[in-house]
């Protein structure tokens, strides 16, 4: 429900601040992720860079909630630049922190919704901890191409709306063994028909070291 | 001979005492055994308690370290000092913590493998993590923890992951297995503990109860066998058991056998004071029944002995009624028997010896001890004496030589005629002879076996004479014969006695032999009435004799009648 609305502000931002210069014919990606065996892999990032100068980024500030003591959503790509709130929606306080490259930052202790949002502005990984729940852990990928989607569990992802031309396909996922760089795939976009692009992602084993305890899960909403 | 017999004697004493030294030293080799592997067993199965205890034990302090570890690593003060890179603040942070949890060392890995910090010193950063395999456990999300060596220290060390919230760096926290260790473990079982690693001879002992002699023999008895057995330290033998602690760690516990056998030593003293004093026991027993046995037979040896010089006057006393009794008893009954074949032989000797001078009956009478015999009594006889008509003359002409030839084949031609009729030979007189019948010994026909004795003489006596006479000698043969009663017994005094007959009828018998002419056997009337059936005889006559007041009628025996019929009557007259 949340994962659409955020897609849905996405093609919002898209739509209002990319100005396309083919606008009048745009064409579209189907990619597919799927793991070593087949499996789809869901919470996976695919992102199209153009061949030529660097397309303008989305400014639209984006939402990682902390509902029930998980981070919601697991995967949030974000493009460079976008400031991205840290709603509690919890009734206890939540400790977030990322010590990533990427952004390093610190929400101590806190309820509600901090009144500053954080502004991701390096591309990269960043891993989202709270300090008093071992098991939180969520991830913000942040991307320098506005050309972005997140697999659905059925390791499906639609990047729409694009203007025909030559592309290269990356995907990421938190638990991807080899760089994001070298997936990249070259892809040719045409008016109509989305073009298709299928990823198959070697993944380390999914060994998140503390798990929520059963009773943490229980409460909440 | 007594030598032997004490030989004997000792060697029974040896024999029972050697057996029963025997009996009582294999059971005490037995016991003694059996109290060792009771012994091995029980240390055995203490070093395998105690190494269980052990194991136990540092399973949950391995469980208390990873859970410390893993609290430490939670400190977010420690993720961000890490994830900033900033190792001073890191390494402080580490000897903060390690003060927190009192554990001796505490590691930041980098996820690469290589130690950021170590509270051992900063010199250790960049260096290798001594155990790797620790790191590839903890990223596989195993609970990494096992005994590690770190130089010449041996920790016990645990791995967990620093999250942030994926993992950021390894922290390891350990504590140290020393010398002080070993000890606790030792107040704690009693055993001697020594925690060894390395194979072969790499095997280095870490830490341990025992003293560097002993450590460095332990080294090579671990090494050459990783099992249980049994290791010669200073204070004896000491069974060993080796219980792995970790991957190439291991604990070695000891315990000397010494101190397990301990408790069965006064047990086997006590054994072994009883086989000694049974030993004793069995000494005199042996000594007592050896002389039990030896008595008797050194009694029976000194009878043998006895009786082997000639003394059958022998008995051993032996009160035993076994075998040695018996033995005994069938000692004497031989020497008894040995005795009165002596005695038997005596006799003979000695009646041989009376033969020669004396008649058989009365040499019988004599040997056999009838003195009674000598005894004076009057017994109605027949007495015949015999002598040579013409010896005197003969005696004097002749060489003695002849003389005593002739004598000597008169005498051995008339002696066996003498006991063929069992006369008693009263006495020689040279060429005289008397001798008399019906005593000592009774004889139912005197008068017959006198007569027959006398024809056999003569008869012997005239073949022997006619040699004599061929050469010259007048000699002839004359008998008288008489019956009567005689005072007969012994007479003469000590030193030479003779059996005599004396009594009228002797000196009848005497001058009826002085009567008679060569040839001639002259009886009186009452020896002719006896034995006229059996005699050719004619009478002589009534004949005046010196010392005789009548005349005595006289008849001449011719000879035997060949057929010995009924006297005709009426033939013979008186």
């Amino acid at each position: 429900m949340r994962r659409a609305l955020v897609a849905l502000a996405l093609a919002a931002a898209l739509a209002l601040l990319v100005p396309n210069p083919a606008v009048t014919e745009p064409g579209g990606v189907e990619a597919i992720v799927k793991d070593e065996r087949g499996k789809p892999v869901a919470d996976a990032v695919v992102s199209l860079t153009a061949a030529g100068a660097p397309a303008p980024l989305p400014r639209a500030a984006a939402v990682m909630d902390q509902q029930n003591k998980e981070f919601v959503p697991f995967v949030l790509p974000v493009a460079v630049g976008t400031p991205v709130t840290f709603p509690n929606r919890d009734n206890i306080r939540h400790h977030v922190y990322s010590f990533s490259p990427a952004k390093r930052f610190e929400l101590p202790l806190y309820i509600g919704t901090p009144a500053a949002p954080v502004v991701f502005d390096k591309p990269g990984s960043a891993v989202l901890g709270c300090n008093i729940h071992d098991w939180m852990v969520g991830h913000v990928y942040v991307l320098a191409t506005p050309y972005f989607a997140k697999t659905s569990p059925e390791g499906r992802a639609r990047i729409a709306e694009i203007a025909p031309g030559a592309y290269e396909a990356r995907v990421w996922h938190p638990r991807l063994k080899t760089e994001t760089e070298r997936t990249t795939t070259p892809v040719t976009v045409a008016a109509g028909e989305p073009a298709e692009v299928a990823f198959a992602v070697a993944l380390k084993p999914d060994r998140r070291p503390i798990r929520r305890p059963a009773y943490e899960g229980a409460q909440g909403n | 001979m007594g030598l032997h017999f004490h030989r004997f004697r000792s060697r029974l004493v040896v024999v029972f005492l050697g057996l029963f030294a025997l009996i009582q030293a294999t059971g005490y080799v037995a016991v003694s055994a059996f109290v060792r592997a009771s012994a091995r067993h029980t240390v055995d199965e203490e070093l395998r308690l105690a190494s269980t205890l052990f194991a136990r034990q540092l399973e949950v302090r391995t469980q208390q370290l990873v859970a410390a570890t893993r609290l430490l690593s939670g400190d977010f003060a420690l993720k961000t000092a890490v994830a900033t890179s900033d190792h001073a603040t890191t390494a402080s942070v580490l000897e903060n913590h390690r003060r927190r949890v009192d554990a001796d060392v505490l590691m930041l890995a980098a996820l690469d493998g290589h130690i950021v910090a170590d509270t051992q010193g900063p010199a250790r950063r960049g260096a290798e993590f001594p155990a790797p395999r620790l790191l590839a456990e903890a990223e596989a999300g195993r609970d990494a923890s096992d005994v590690v060596a770190i130089g010449r220290h041996l920790y016990q060390l645990a791995v967990v992951p620093v999250l942030a919230p994926e993992p950021i760096a390894w922290l390891a926290a350990g504590f140290a297995i020393d010398d002080r260790t070993a000890a606790d473990l030792r107040r704690l079982s009693g055993l001697q503990v020594s925690f060894v690693t390395g194979h072969d001879a790499g095997v280095v002992v870490h830490a341990s109860t025992l003293g560097a002699a002993d450590r460095a023999t332990l080294a090579r008895g671990v090494a050459g066998a990783r099992a249980s057995g049994v290791l010669d330290l200073d204070g004896g033998e000491h069974l060993v058991r080796v219980e792995p602690v970790g991957r190439d760690a291991v604990v070695v516990l000891q315990r000397p056998l010494a101190e397990a056998l301990a408790p069965y030593d006064r047990m086997l003293l006590i054994l072994l004071t009883v086989a000694a004093a049974g030993v004793v026991l069995a000494l005199l027993g042996a000594v007592l029944v050896a002389r039990r046995v030896s008595r008797p037979v050194l009694t029976l040896a000194r009878g043998a002995r006895r009786v082997a010089a000639g003394d059958f006057d022998v008995a051993v006393s032996v009160s035993q009624r076994d075998e040695l009794g018996e033995l005994a008893a069938t000692f004497n009954d031989m020497v008894g028997g040995l005795r009165e074949r002596e005695r038997v032989r005596d006799e003979l000797e000695r009646t041989a010896k009376l033969k020669r001078f004396f008649s058989p009956q009365l040499a019988d009478a004599l040997s056999a001890g009838d003195e009674s015999l000598l005894a004076s009594h009057r017994r109605h006889i027949t007495v015949v004496f015999c002598d040579l008509r013409g010896f005197t003359a003969f005696a004097e002409a002749a060489d003695p030589e002849d003389v005593m030839r002739l004598l000597h084949a008169y005498h051995a031609t008339i002696g066996p005629l003498v006991f063929a009729q069992e006369g008693t030979l009263e006495r020689f007189t040279g060429d005289g002879l008397m001798v008399f019948f019906n005593d000592p010994v009774p004889c139912p026909d005197p008068a017959a076996r006198a007569v027959r004795m006398a024809v056999a003489m003569r008869d012997a006596v005239a073949g022997l004479l006619e040699e004599w006479r061929r050469r010259g000698h007048a000699l002839g043969f004359g008998t008288g014969i008489a019956m009567g009663d005689a005072t007969i017994g012994r007479i003469g005094f000590e030193g030479r006695f003779d059996y005599a007959a004396i009594g009228t009828v002797t000196n009848l018998s005497a001058r009826l032999c002085q009567e008679a002419r060569d040839g001639q056997i002259l009886v009186s009337e009452p020896v002719y009435a006896e034995v006229e059936a059996l005699v050719e005889a004619k009478p002589v006559g009534a004949l005046p004799l010196r010392g005789f007041a009548r005349p005595v009628t006289v008849f001449d025996v011719l000879g035997l009648r060949t057929e010995p019929a009924a006297p005709a009557a009426g033939e013979v007259t008186p």
